[in-house]
């Protein structure tokens, strides 16, 4: 059970760390990444082909990160001129060419079979027998850091400027707001903490193959973002542990409907989440907290939110 | 290489029918319905269940599947869209998304990610001048024709078609002249349930039935209508055309296994050189 629940902690804290970087670039600069899964794929691959050519867990790690952020800068490129639809479109497409080149460049990436016997960082030391808890300290160690780093981002005047460049990118490039330039730099660190999670699945599982970075993780992480409160870093953590019950719970439901298949089971689970992120749209499109606004007045704090 | 052209085109009128179907409610709604490639997979699933399961012949099932299809967007657009219309295109757009993965994992509860095909009785190609030609790829480059002709009618010479293009026009000022909109969005849901149908129809007919269908050509779809200037319609089946051609003879160069990668860095380019589409003039932007 103890080892059940640290499995659970352990995905809860990744799938925070892919809300936060959802919740900076779409929540705070309101870009959307329908690519998630492929730049988290591309995360987890990097940190596992480097770990398996011998690289140390903390180099592999930050290549990883610096990958996916040196990717993501290049794709939010594409909202060079235009509106973000653009931006979903061209993300979504780069984790279908994402999975595409997984899924055939075997000299590289191993190809449908994936890449097992990844080498977990630290293992040396820790020793194979309470790895897992040592583990999910590390990933919690690493969601805390994040979250500070981020809010301070977020407080920051750079973090206003994302936001008035969400609300109206015109007004904000009159007021002399290079757009372009913060629209890279928000898109390439969410990125950088989309790396990170990559990496950080690749050495808990110790085994990834192209089909764990398909769509689903993507709607996981939206689910998750818009539980909380789109904006609202304090609020994911609510989300994510949502998200995770949601997932897990109804993982059980083939033991009380014995009818249904494994397979069946899996189809009835992501329909529910694709039902459960339309819902929360219509009935709760705020979620359950609210961004970080500098407000004055604490009680006009409703009225401000648009 | 004449070879690879003529399945171009095919290709492109085969993705012509969804991007139209995009560009028609981008065009009227606003919002890019992520949801096309599910819906290209459910159109597919109906017409595998009436002419499998009830033993229709294929050209009752394919009208049967479209205009049930046309019904379930109808529905879709009723119980989401219709619900959160004052949202921002950004919701709207995330919400399809949604859509697209309760549409996928209903098709793969019922039926599973077993490969199916439609009963159809197979036929020799057709041969000229050393040029070979499907049946299928025939009633792929007919069907879709005749669809295109049908919705340029409609748009150009029907009230309904003047309504919409107004909505797309300016959708206030729509409404002021006594355009009702919401009757004018439902038929617009329902023709592009009708096309994205017939396209899951053909693209079973050329190979399988499978949960994945639709999404294949998802990104081939979203490049063509950007090419074609999203929300125009006309523009969509040149973007189609152009994306089938160099998805195509791409092949020769390129291993076909990156078809969609060949869409994308199309894509790319367009958005980057011509962000308008190659057909659509300079818009102001809002």
């Amino acid at each position: 059970m103890t080892g059940y629940l640290v499995a659970i902690l352990t995905f809860v804290s990744l799938a925070v760390l892919l809300g936060f970087a959802l919740n900076l670039q779409w929540g705070q600069a309101g870009m959307i990444n329908f690519g998630l899964a492929g730049f988290y794929g591309v995360g987890a691959y990097t940190a596992a082909i480097l770990s398996k050519q011998g690289a140390d867990g903390f180099t592999a790690t930050v290549a990883a990160i610096a990958m996916t952020a040196g990717l993501s800068a290049v794709v939010s490129l594409a909202t060079l001129k235009l509106r973000e639809d653009y931006l979903a479109i061209t993300t979504l497409a780069f984790s279908e060419l994402v999975r595409l080149v997984l899924t055939n460049e075997t000299w590289l990436t191993g190809g449908a079979n994936g890449i097992r016997d990844i080498p977990r960082p630290l293992i040396g030391i820790v020793g194979g027998e309470g790895y897992e808890l040592f583990f999910l300290l590390l990933c919690l160690v690493l969601v805390a850091g994040t979250y500070l780093i981020l809010e301070r981002i977020i407080r920051s005047p750079f973090g206003r400027a994302l936001r008035a460049v969400r609300e109206d990118d015109i007004v904000a490039a009159t007021l002399g707001k290079n757009v372009l330039a913060l629209r890279v730099k928000a898109f390439a660190i969410g990125g950088a903490v989309v790396g990170l999670a990559g990496a950080l699945h690749a050495y808990y599982f110790t085994y990834i193959d192209p089909g764990e970075f398909a769509g689903f993780v993507t709607v996981y992480a939206f689910m998750a973002v818009i539980v909380g409160g789109k904006g609202s870093n304090r609020g994911l953590l609510l989300g994510a542990c949502t998200v995770m019950i949601l997932l897990e719970g109804t993982r059980f439901l083939k033991d009380f409907v014995p009818f249904f298949s494994a397979q069946q089971a899996a189809s009835l689970r992501l329909m529910m989440i694709g039902a459960g992120l339309v819902l929360i749209l219509i009935f709760r499109p705020d979620g359950i907290s609210s961004e970080y606004r500098l407000s004055i007045r604490k009680s006009a704090r409703s009225e401000l939110n648009s | 290489m004449t070879q690879a052209l003529l399945n171009g085109v095919v290709s492109g009128l085969l993705i012509a029918l969804p991007a139209i179907a995009l560009s028609l409610t981008y065009g009227i709604l606003n919002f890019a319905n992520f949801s096309v490639g599910a819906m290209i997979t459910a159109g597919a699933y109906l017409a595998y269940i009436a002419n499998a399961s009830f033993g229709a012949p294929i050209m009752l099932a394919a009208p049967i599947a479209a205009v049930v299809l046309a019904l379930i967007a109808i529905a879709i657009q009723h119980g989401v869209y219709r619900q959160i219309r004052n949202a921002d295109h950004v919701t709207l757009l995330v919400a399809s998304m949604g859509v697209a993965f309760v549409l996928e994992n209903v098709t793969r509860f019922f039926y599973g990610a077993d490969v199916r095909t439609l009963d159809v009785p197979v036929a020799r190609p057709l041969l000229w001048n050393g040029l070979r030609l499907n049946h299928e790829q025939l009633t792929i480059a007919v069907v879709a024709l005749s669809a295109m002709v049908v919705v340029g009618f409609i748009l150009k010479r029907t009230r309904l078609g003047r309504a919409m293009r107004a909505i797309s026009d300016d959708p206030d000022l729509a409404e002021v002249r006594g355009i009702r909109r919401a009757r004018t969005v439902d038929w617009t849901w329902a023709l592009s349930g009708v096309l994205t149908a017939l396209a899951g129809v053909l693209i079973a007919l050329d190979g399988v039935v499978d949960p994945t269908i639709g999404m294949n050509y998802l990104v081939s779809i979203f490049a063509a209508a950007v090419i074609g200037g999203i929300g125009n319609p006309f523009g969509a089946v040149a973007g189609a055309l152009i994306i089938g051609l160099v998805e195509e003879t791409s092949a020769l160069a390129v291993s076909t296994t990156y078809r969609q990668g060949i869409s994308f860095v199309v894509l790319v380019l367009v958005l980057l050189i011509r962000p308008q589409g190659l057909l659509g003039g300079a818009r102001v932007r809002r």
